[in-house]
């Protein structure tokens, strides 16, 4: 039964849906689109217009000028991959103890770590400065990355809830096998985890290739720029050149959306299951 | 007790590294690497080009150049003095680099490379940059005054010619003034409506001139002409009654009179004007000699320089120097030496002349800008005899500048949007810079 | 097993704490030593209005962007979830903000509302100084930041509403309870978990926000009174960097993150105590 009334509605619902996705879209696709523009046509014609011929002019200044893009990746690329990986490694480990080793105070230890997740990195950022610069660590690899390798509440946090979910007959089993906890791990629980290793993983990928406070501060120069610092650096060295400045946005938004349109379930699940960025 | 502290929290840090097992080790090289920033990539080519020549001569040291935008160069150089990382050799301005030279981070030039090094250098920089009867940099170039870059095609269809426009005069009194009604019938509206016309709709598509809130080439010009004081010594004086008119006459230039662009788009970009200018939407560009360059390249149309306005006080411009200062920090000490030796030379800061990026401050080498722009049929006299014409409004200067500039820039950038009245905000403004520079 | 994530506990949120306690208690500008001051910082910024400005700035995303993005998560996952054909298609769309970097949408937003040259005031043929005029600012920034974060929260509520099961709503159906009704009688109250949820994320969010910040305004434009100067969108963490990095005086911005830190436990414990009995989420 489709009664006139309903279809209108339907109908309603579509412009409001349409409309909100234009919304999202809008800036993205007009910021890419100013990028491919030459700033002689930029200048004249409407910011609607079509980039008229096609340039990748702005783009290749950036990968190959000042703004060092190409090594911005590359460093991004780097640090990313060095967090996902020890943090997720680590917080597995530490999710296995708490939710399988009973020692005492893992009650309030756990508790600690979740008070972590709510202290903000503008309260931390000070203080972690001036202790890079002690240690000597400012501007190198591994001041970007040391504060964030050992793990994270949030990670261990949904480990632990996944990790006891999963049947104590199948640990109990690799017990009477004479499995220790490292084999347990290893041969048990990981590979019954990896959707939400998939998950984490993907989080925390958006994360830190997004991450700007902390290599701003941290960083200094080319050699360890990474693209969201290069972005802003280029910005306010280049204010007001748009078509320039949106390459770069273009350059910095371009690989999360594609992660994200390949991997988009994922995402999605991830998101629902956690709710922290 | 309180370094300690700090120690002992890095060490706990620290074992961090061991853990990974990956501690930072410096590579050996036998050449020296020695790395120089500044603020200006057009200047940065012409060091390439000075750099090139001295690594020739001195196989042994490497010197890299390392641009950090204006925009950020204040707040990395001190992040970065104090993060250990700042490069071996940095430009530095009269305005900040007191507190550098007071807390023992910059190389002291006249032991480095003796008393009588300054001997060929330009007195003005070298004695803006003396503190207690110490010279903290090497003079690398000099501004001289500012003047006015003209799109000639802009001023002949408003039927001026550049003879008128090198004699304007501004007033706060209207009927001594003009400057503003020439800038006003330079200035049209989208329909192509001068701003004399009552049918101008208030909104410039052409800018008339480039008033704005521009400390070294309309602000300070402004007030001294109008024989008002920036400063009394360190400290501000902005509530002089001369510099209150002159904020009110550029600030009604703006906001009234709609003559040049609004302080929304150049408060946050410094090269609005500048852009404007070279699209051919500007006929009166007021700066230095620090643009010529990038006129010369950027302009697809014909224009020229005028002196700028007269004021009710002559014609008062500010000059300011730029040296280059040595990281007091570094392992790199001799390098350094030899790099300041070279960059102090004639030869060395010749390339800044050469290329025509700005007026060497070696005065022996500073011939060849004036003859490179010579060639190009450009006179740069306007920018010079500025200067003789008249003692120059001193340059911003103090110990703790920066933190003065932080306490009355965002009351400044109100003023020129016009969001607050002048004379109150200036008030305002030198009380909230002299409470920050006292304590 | 605990050790690397205890070490890291240690060294990069406790010790970072202690020390920026410590600091709250000197006075240093990054280049002379740093000396003791004893509580001088905290008389200081405790009489310090600009302080006080950039709470109120925080406040206001809290009492204002937060029920905002919220109520219009809620609408989107309620047209989401009628089963009309091609909803994951538009859920797609309104998640990618998340994935963005926060500080390159800033810039992509600093050009869109950019008074000359920004596309929005090309599309409306007038010259609106969205970020540059202080009584716009805020609500433009406050819009940027809505923008990114509603599609993020329409996937929670939408998680939620399909949780809510069929039957209910079928018998509100039959009971003749039209959408409206059924959707503030039956489906808020059982998405009470959700939104307490979303509400607690945001409000966490909200003290971390800085890069949009950063990219869109640095804080400004300027409310100047006789009492200080005050950034329109100064929100805390811009006013902690600014204090560290632009003016450096870093015995201040300790104090600062101090406050802020004590602020959030009140907050959370404030929370825990006032919410804790009635959400259904275990955390034992």
């Amino acid at each position: 039964m489709t009664s006139p009334k309903r279809i209108l509605s339907t109908l309603g619902v579509y412009v409001i849906l349409l409309a909100a996705a234009i919304l999202t879209l809008g800036p993205f696709l007009l910021s890419v689109m100013t990028g491919l523009k030459s700033p002689a046509q930029f200048a004249s014609e409407d910011s609607l217009a079509l980039p008229r011929p096609f340039s990748l002019e702005n783009f290749t200044t950036l990968l190959t000028g000042p703004g060092q893009f190409g090594s911005a990746i590359l460093v991004t690329l780097a640090m990313t991959s060095v967090i996902v990986i020890f943090q997720l490694g680590f917080s597995v480990l530490a999710a296995y103890a708490f939710a399988r080793i009973d020692f005492a105070g893992r009650r309030v230890l756990f508790w600690v770590y979740l008070a972590g997740l709510m202290v903000p990195n503008i309260v931390l950022v000070i203080p972690l400065y001036l202790m890079m610069v002690e240690l000597g660590l400012r501007n190198t690899f591994w001041g970007l990355v040391l504060p964030f390798m050992f793990g994270s509440p949030y990670a261990i946090f949904l480990l632990r809830e996944y990790f006891r979910g999963i049947p104590q007959d199948l640990v109990d089993a690799a017990r009477i096998d004479g499995a220790g906890h490292w084999r347990t791990l290893v041969s048990i629980i990981v590979p019954l985890s990896k959707p939400i290793l998939a998950t984490l993983s993907l989080i925390t990928i958006v994360s830190q290739w997004n991450s700007f406070l902390w290599p701003l501060v941290i960083t200094t120069g080319p050699d360890w720029r990474v693209i969201t610092v290069a972005t802003a650096t280029l910005q306010s060295q280049y204010n007001g050149n748009w078509t320039l400045v949106m390459a770069a946005t273009t350059l910095a938004l371009v690989p999360l959306v594609v992660l994200f349109l390949a991997f988009q379930k994922q995402v999605v699940r991830s998101i629902t299951i956690s709710g922290f960025k | 007790m309180a370094q300690r502290f700090l120690s002992f929290a890095a060490v706990i840090a620290a074992s961090a590294l061991a853990l990974t097992g990956c501690a930072a080790g410096d590579a050996e090289d036998e050449k020296t690497t020695v790395s120089f920033r500044l603020w200006d990539s057009t200047v940065a080519s012409a060091y390439e080009e000075s750099f090139a020549a001295f690594e020739k001569e001195n196989p042994d040291i490497d010197v890299k150049v390392n641009i950090v935008g204006w925009g950020d160069y204040w707040t990395k150089l001190r992040t970065d003095v104090a993060g250990k990382t700042m490069d071996d050799l940095f430009w530095v301005n009269n305005s900040y680099f007191g507190a550098y030279a007071d807390s023992g981070n910059l190389v002291n030039i006249d032991s480095a490379l003796g008393k009588d090094a300054r001997e060929g250098w330009q007195d003005s920089v070298v004695d803006q940059f003396t503190r207690d009867d110490t010279l903290w940099g090497v003079p690398q170039l000099y501004d001289a005054g500012v003047a006015v870059y003209y799109n000639k095609d802009l001023i002949e269809a408003a039927g001026v010619t550049p003879e008128a426009l090198a004699d304007l005069s501004w007033s706060p009194d209207p009927a001594a003034d003009t400057y503003l009604p020439v800038a006003k019938s330079l200035t049209r509206d989208s329909a192509g409506v001068p701003a004399t016309d009552p049918a101008f709709n208030g909104t410039a598509a052409q800018y008339g001139t480039n008033i704005a809130y521009d400390t070294q080439a309309i602000t300070l010009p402004f007030i001294g002409s109008n024989g008002g004081v920036y400063q009394i010594g360190d400290s501000f004086a902005f509530s002089d009654p001369k510099t209150v008119e002159a904020f009110q006459y550029l600030v009604s230039a703006i906001n009234t009179a709609k003559v040049a662009p609004s302080a929304a788009d150049t408060n946050t970009n410094s090269d609005f004007s500048r852009d404007a200018f070279l699209q051919g939407k500007m006929a009166m560009f007021q700066s230095g000699l620090y643009n010529l360059k990038n006129v010369a390249d950027g302009a697809q149309f014909d224009w020229g320089v005028a002196p700028m306005p007269k004021g009710p006080a002559g014609r008062v411009t500010v000059t300011n120097g730029v040296v280059v200062a040595g990281n007091a920090a570094s392992d790199k000490q001799d390098a350094i030496a030899e790099v300041l030796t070279w960059l102090g030379s004639e030869e060395g800061n010749s390339y800044l002349g050469k290329t025509g990026a700005a007026v060497p401050a070696v005065e022996s080498a500073q011939a060849d800008y004036f003859d490179y722009w010579e060639g190009k049929g450009v006179s740069v006299d306007p920018f010079f005899d500025v200067v003789e014409g008249a003692p120059p409004i001193p340059a911003p200067t103090g110990a703790n500048y920066g933190k003065g500039f932080e306490a009355f820039d965002p009351i400044f950038q109100e003023i020129f949007k016009g969001t607050l009245d002048p004379k109150v905000g200036l008030k305002q403004a030198e009380d909230a810079a002299n409470a920050a520079i006292s304590g | 097993m605990l050790a690397p994530s205890l070490f890291g506990l240690a060294a990069f949120l406790v010790l970072p704490i202690l020390v920026v306690l410590w600091l709250s208690f000197q006075s240093w500008d990054l280049l002379s030593p740093i000396t003791p001051v004893g509580g001088a910082n905290y008389a200081d910024v405790l009489s310090d209005p600009t302080f006080y400005n950039s709470l109120a700035v925080t406040l206001f995303f809290v009492v204002i962007v937060i029920p905002v993005q919220t109520a219009l998560g809620m609408i989107a996952a309620s047209l989401l979830t009628r089963g009309l054909p091609g909803s994951l298609f538009f859920r797609t769309i309104y998640i990618l903000p998340w994935v963005c970097a926060p500080l390159a949408l800033g810039i992509v937003w600093r050009w869109i509302l950019a008074p000359s040259d920004g596309l929005l005031n090309d599309l409306i043929g007038s010259r609106i100084e969205w970020l540059a005029d202080p009584a716009l600012a805020l609500p433009s920034v406050a819009a940027v930041v809505v923008w990114s974060n509603v599609g993020y929260i329409t996937l929670f509520f939408m998680a939620g509403l399909l949780n809510i099961p069929q039957h209910i709503l079928d018998a509100a159906s039959i009971d003749g309870a039209g959408p409206i009704a059924t959707f503030f009688r039956i489906k808020l109250p059982l998405l009470r978990p959700t939104t307490f949820f979303v509400l607690v994320t945001s409000i966490i969010s909200v003290f971390q926000l800085f890069d949009q910040i950063y990219a869109l305004t640095g804080g400004g434009p300027f409310v100047v009174t006789d009492a200080g100067t005050y950034g329109r969108t100064d929100v805390v963490a811009s006013r902690i960097y600014s204090e560290a990095f632009a003016t450096f005086d870093l015995g201040r911005a300790a104090v600062m993150a101090v406050v802020l830190l004590v602020l959030l436990v009140v907050l959370t414990i404030g929370q825990q105590l006032y919410f804790g009995k009635r959400t259904t989420y275990d955390l034992s």
